[in-house]
Order: structure tokens, then sequence, then C-alpha cells
């Protein structure tokens, strides 16, 4: 049975009985290749369900506009890291949510009309092709986790610039930023009612679409992502004029594990290390 | 016979047009083809789809100055941006010409937008016909084509060793020297055809789907960028805010979006269009009914840009043929 009739059989016995009232997962998309997020609500819905290596949205964030509803949703192992996160930040109810798990083949480079085979940047460094919470798993899990000796190695690369290389290169990147706050809105971590950039009293940043303030509207952004990005990469994807957006997380990411053994979304349970505070911390040097 | 235009001398000319005004032209910056300014013809790119971002920014740029407010001899002075220089643009497409006629409705109804006025009037428009289209590309079912000549100035479609050129207007006269022209007996390559997108009488179907619940279930996926509003050739919201500090206020506008989740709030916080359904039905209701009740033309002219690039498939040409549906439907 393959992964999309495992979700559609699981699916439909959930709306039938009623345990929820929507199943969150994927459809085809219009360009007849690629896939879309779903919303099934009948039976008849259920019947669009698919899974394969086009599934790349992260549809934890969806679950933020059904606080209060029972539902279903289809998780891959970097999505099931956000459900954790927003279950440790108390932004939902486990017992609303029934997880569909799937054991991850990894995602292909995706967009519109492309058939591309080559797995994502994020995907060829994966170390978790099991989700991390799950009521019902599809697919089958690997028998261990690759070992993946580079995992920063795009990181090391930036690093090894001097600062004035990757001022320019960061200077031209943001330059090209349109403010559109795809990167936001698709992320699972940015929920806040009011961002600061859209915050007026204090203002932390003014309207304009031009490299001083979008400079500080995506790296305000990366830091409130510290700790707490969970490596779905969906920024960087949506983002319609390719701005990497991966290394800025990723550099924090490195940080954060280094300090503080510490990866985002690996449970619901434990304290993120910018929510808590001990008494025998002291700061590292900064060198 | 047609009027042709060697690849050289098209190089030369464009060389030449850098030393009096601004040349914008398409370029690649990483993996995008983006509009920028160049400064040497080497950096324009020829053989290009459609650029990622439309040329509106020209037009109405991402971010402007509106005017400055100093303070002078006691009392106060308000100093208007102006736009000295000329500026042409090469390898504009035509659905985006159309795009830009369309955006004249709104900036260039009375009172005028100034500043849009004095872009529009120092800008000189030359077009590149399309020899191929993407499979997001609908101009012909919006009014336009690939190799439309309608709102430039000059088009050129590329054949062997050149390009036929169609010079339009007085502006297109002026820029191109009528000497770099010669007569040649050269036919046009065959236009693209594209699928069609069933736009006929959409304007009246639109009104009779406004409030159908099809507009929540579709908001269900939508993530309220503003991806599409940004991309497109038509959009034109924006919004307008103060920097000041204590000698100077600027004062600027800046794109917005009718997808931003605040665009409608008011004082008080009252929001006339609360829900995700209510947003998202307006980037279509104005395209297709509202913008064409006022200025009676589709503000949609089938660049698919929004369609390519929107995160989770809202694809205006699904959404017309529903919509004809919805209509059908509830005539029964
Ligand atoms: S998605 Fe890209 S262009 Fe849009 S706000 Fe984020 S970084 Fe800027
Ligand atoms: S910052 Fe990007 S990679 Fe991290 S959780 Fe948010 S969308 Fe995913
Ligand atoms: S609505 Fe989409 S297809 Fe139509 S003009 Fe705008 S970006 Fe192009």
């Amino acid at each position: 049975m393959d992964l999309g009739e495992q979700i559609r059989n699981k699916a439909k016995e959930l709306i039938e009985i009623e345990t929820v009232d929507c199943v969150i997962g994927y459809e085809r998309a219009t360009d007849g290749v690629g896939a879309r997020p779903l919303f099934a609500y009948k039976p008849e819905e259920v019947d669009r369900l698919i899974f394969d290596q086009t599934c790349t949205h992260n549809l934890a964030k969806y679950l933020l506009n059904r606080k209060d509803k029972a539902t279903a949703i289809v998780v891959k192992p970097c999505d099931s890291r956000a459900i954790n996160l927003l279950l440790n930040e108390s932004q939902i109810q486990r017992d609303k949510l029934f997880i569909i798990g799937v054991a991850c083949p990894g995602i292909t480079k995706t967009g519109l009309n492309n058939t591309s085979e080559e797995l994502q940047a994020a995907c060829q460094i994966c170390q978790q092709h099991t989700p991390v919470i799950y009521d019902f798993l599809v697919g089958e899990p690997p028998a261990s986790e690759p070992d993946i000796a580079e995992a920063y190695a795009d990181v090391a690369a930036m690093e090894g610039q001097s600062a004035e290389e990757r001022r320019a290169f960061w200077e031209e990147q943001f330059s090209r930023c349109i403010r559109c706050y795809a990167c936001r809105q698709v992320c699972p971590g940015c929920y806040c009612t009011e961002c600061f950039v859209e915050r007026l009293d204090p203002l932390w940043v003014g309207i304009r679409i031009a490299p001083e303030e979008n400079e500080v509207w995506n790296t305000i952004r990366a830091f409130h992502l510290a700790g707490r990005c969970i490596a779905c990469n969906e920024c960087e994807r949506v983002c319609p004029v390719n701005i990497p957006l991966s290394l800025l997380n990723r550099k924090l990411e490195e940080e954060v594990r280094e300090l503080f053994n510490f990866q985002a979304g690996m449970d619901a349970e434990t304290p993120a290390p910018f929510a808590t505070y001990k008494k025998e911390e002291v700061f590292p040097e900064i060198g | 016979m047609t009027q042709f235009i060697s690849k050289k001398d098209l190089l030369s000319w464009l060389s030449q047009l850098l030393e009096d005004r601004y040349l914008v032209a398409p370029t690649k910056v990483d993996e995008l083809t983006l509009f920028r300014q160049v400064d040497r013809v080497d950096d324009i790119v020829f053989d290009f789809d459609n650029t990622t971002l439309s040329p509106k920014e020209w037009f109405f740029p991402p971010s402007e100055t509106l005017f400055y407010v100093e303070r002078k001899d006691g009392g106060v002075e308000l100093i208007p941006a102006t736009i000295e220089r000329e500026t042409a643009i090469f390898g504009i497409r035509p659905c985006d010409a159309r795009g830009m006629a369309m955006n004249d409705y709104p900036f260039l109804a009375e009172p005028a937008d100034a500043l849009y006025r004095q872009h529009r009037d120092k800008t000189t428009l030359v077009g590149l016909a399309c020899l191929t289209t993407r499979p997001e590309c609908f101009c012909t079912s919006m009014g336009s084509g690939p190799h439309d000549p309608a709102n430039l100035d000059i088009l050129l479609t590329e054949v062997a060793d050149g390009y036929i050129v169609q010079v339009l207007t007085d502006k297109g006269k002026a820029l191109l020297p009528d000497k770099l022209i010669t007569a040649a007996d050269v036919s046009p390559p065959p236009v693209p055809a594209l699928s069609d997108v069933p736009s006929g009488d959409i304007s009246e179907k639109m009104r009779r789907a406004f409030d159908d619940p099809f507009w929540d279930r579709l908001a269900d996926r939508c993530i309220h960028c503003n991806i599409c509003s940004y991309v497109c050739p038509t959009c034109y919201c924006f919004d307008v805010r103060d920097y000041t500090d204590k000698e100077r206020i600027e004062r600027v506008r800046s794109w917005e979006s009718c997808q931003s989740p605040g665009f409608t709030r008011i004082a008080g916080g009252y929001d006339p269009r609360p829900t995700k359904g209510s947003r998202l039905r307006q980037r279509f209701a104005h395209k297709l009914l509202y913008f064409p009740e006022q200025f009676g033309a589709l503000a949609c002219v089938g660049c698919g840009r929004c369609v390519r690039a929107c995160p989770v498939n809202i694809d205006i040409r699904e959404i017309i043929q529903d919509v004809q549906q919805l209509g059908v439907k509830s005539e029964a």
C-alpha cells in the first residue's frame, strides 16, 4: 500500500467516526506534478489526499488557525518537531490533535512544474527520518539514522569568509528582500499576534522596503527563532527572491546545540534555552 | 517588408542609451532574473522567459519618498520629490506592458499621482516579444498576447541575426534613430499558443460568488503573505508613513497588500475584512470585479507570476474556472 493510500484510509476512518472534523494533508497541485495543502472535511475530499516526495509544506502552522477544533494532520519528521514546539510553547492542545506521521523518504527540490529528483539541501543532511511525535505512523522507518559528519558544511563555508565578505554577501541578499513576510507567515515559530515589524509603538523598524530596514527585519526574525527553529526550511523555500535564510537559522541552531545541547522540537517537554533561567549559567566569552 | 535591426546595431544602440539616461534591463542575480539599472550592456540577459519581479517597481517603487518638510526661516517648507532623469526599460514583455497601462487608470485618474506621472512620462518602454512561454502564462485570455505591441513604445521580435522592429510611438521614434533600422524581408516567428482561461463574463460571476463559502475554503490553505501582491504587475496598494527627526519630516510610501492581516484595520481596532476568506476574496474581487467596474478592464494581465510564486498553489487560473462554475450553480 503506498503512503497516500495508508493516509487516505486512516483519514477516512477519522472523519467517519468523527474523531476529527478536518484532516490537513496534501493533494496534487494545479501543475499536475507538485503538491499543495489540503483541508479535507468530508469523506469524498479525503480521496484527494496524496503523499509523495513533492509534499514539501510544513502543515503544522495551520494548527494555529484550528486551536480549539479536533484536527488530524499529516506530518513529516521535521514538521512533527514543529508540533512539539507549539505544544511546548502552549499554542496548541495535544488532545485536539490526531497526528499522522510519515516516515519520510526526503523531499525533492520543488517549484511549479518542477520534476527534479534531487533531494532538497535540508533533506540531504537530514538525520531524523521518523517523526518525533505521532499517533499513527505510515511508511517504513529506517533501521538507523545516517551519520552525517558535515552537517554544518554550509555554515562552516560562510564562517570561512572574512567579515567584509560576509557583510557584502548579506547586504546583497537582504537588499533583494521585498518584505513580503512569506518567511514569517509560513514559519510555525512565527505566531506573534503583533510582529515587531508591524509594531508602531515602540517603532522597531520603519516601513521602507530598503536595505537598512530589510537588514533589521531579517536579522531580528532570525534571532527570534534561535533555539526555536525546527529546521523545516519552509522560510527559504517560500522566499520569492531566494534569500538563503537557512544559513542564518542553521548558524543559530549550531550555536544553541553547542551551548545548550538543545535542538528545538525533539520533545514537547524540555524547556527551551531562552525560556529558562539557570543561576549557574554563565555567559560564554565571545571571541 | 518589415523593419529590422541587427544584433550588433542593437547592442551599440543600447550602449549609446547609457550615456544620457538610465537603462533598466533584465539581469541575472543568483538564479533570478530581475530588472536592474545596468551600467554596461554585457550585464543584460536576452534569453529569459520573464523577470521574477514585475517592471512595476520602476513606476511604483517598493519604497519611495513623496516629499520632505523642512524647517526654514521660522516656518516650514514642503519640498516635493522629483524625477530628473530619463529612463529606458529594455526587455519588457507584452503582458507587463499591459500591466503598466492598467496601473495608469488608478494612478493617473485626476488628481494624478505626481510621482507616478513623472516616472511614466520619463520612461520609454522597449518590449521584447515572447518566442516561448512558461506553463503559467495566460496573457491571451487577459487581453494581451506573446507578440502584442500594445502599450509599448517599441517592440522587438527576435529573428536570425537580429530583431524585427516596430516603432509604435513618438517616444519610441525619439529613442531609436532611423538610421539603425533597415527594411528587410524577414517573416516573424510563429506566436506561441497558450491554454485558455475562461475569463469571459467573469466579473458577473464574481459578483454572484461574493457570499459563497468557496472563499473561506480556499483561505484555509492561504498563508496570507504578500508575495502575490508584490510580484504582480498590477497590484498597486501602498502604505504611507512619516520618518521624522528634529529638522525634517520625510513622507514615505511603501508597497502594502490586501493580504496582510492588518491592512484594513482602522482606528478603534475595527476590521471590515476580519476573516482570511474575506481578505483572500478581496484580491480576486478587486482584479476581476471592482477594477473592471471602475475602469472597464480586468486588472490581471495573465503574467502568471503569482501562480509561480505562491507557496501554497493559490492559482488564479483555477479560481477563475471555479468561479465560473459557482456562477452556473447559482443560476440553476
Ligand atoms: S520571504 Fe524573502 S523577500 Fe519575503 S520577507 Fe522573507 S526574506 Fe524578505
Ligand atoms: S525559521 Fe524557517 S526553518 Fe526554522 S521553523 Fe521557521 S520556517 Fe522552519
Ligand atoms: S494576478 Fe497574477 S497572473 Fe494576474 S497579473 Fe497579477 S501576478 Fe500576473
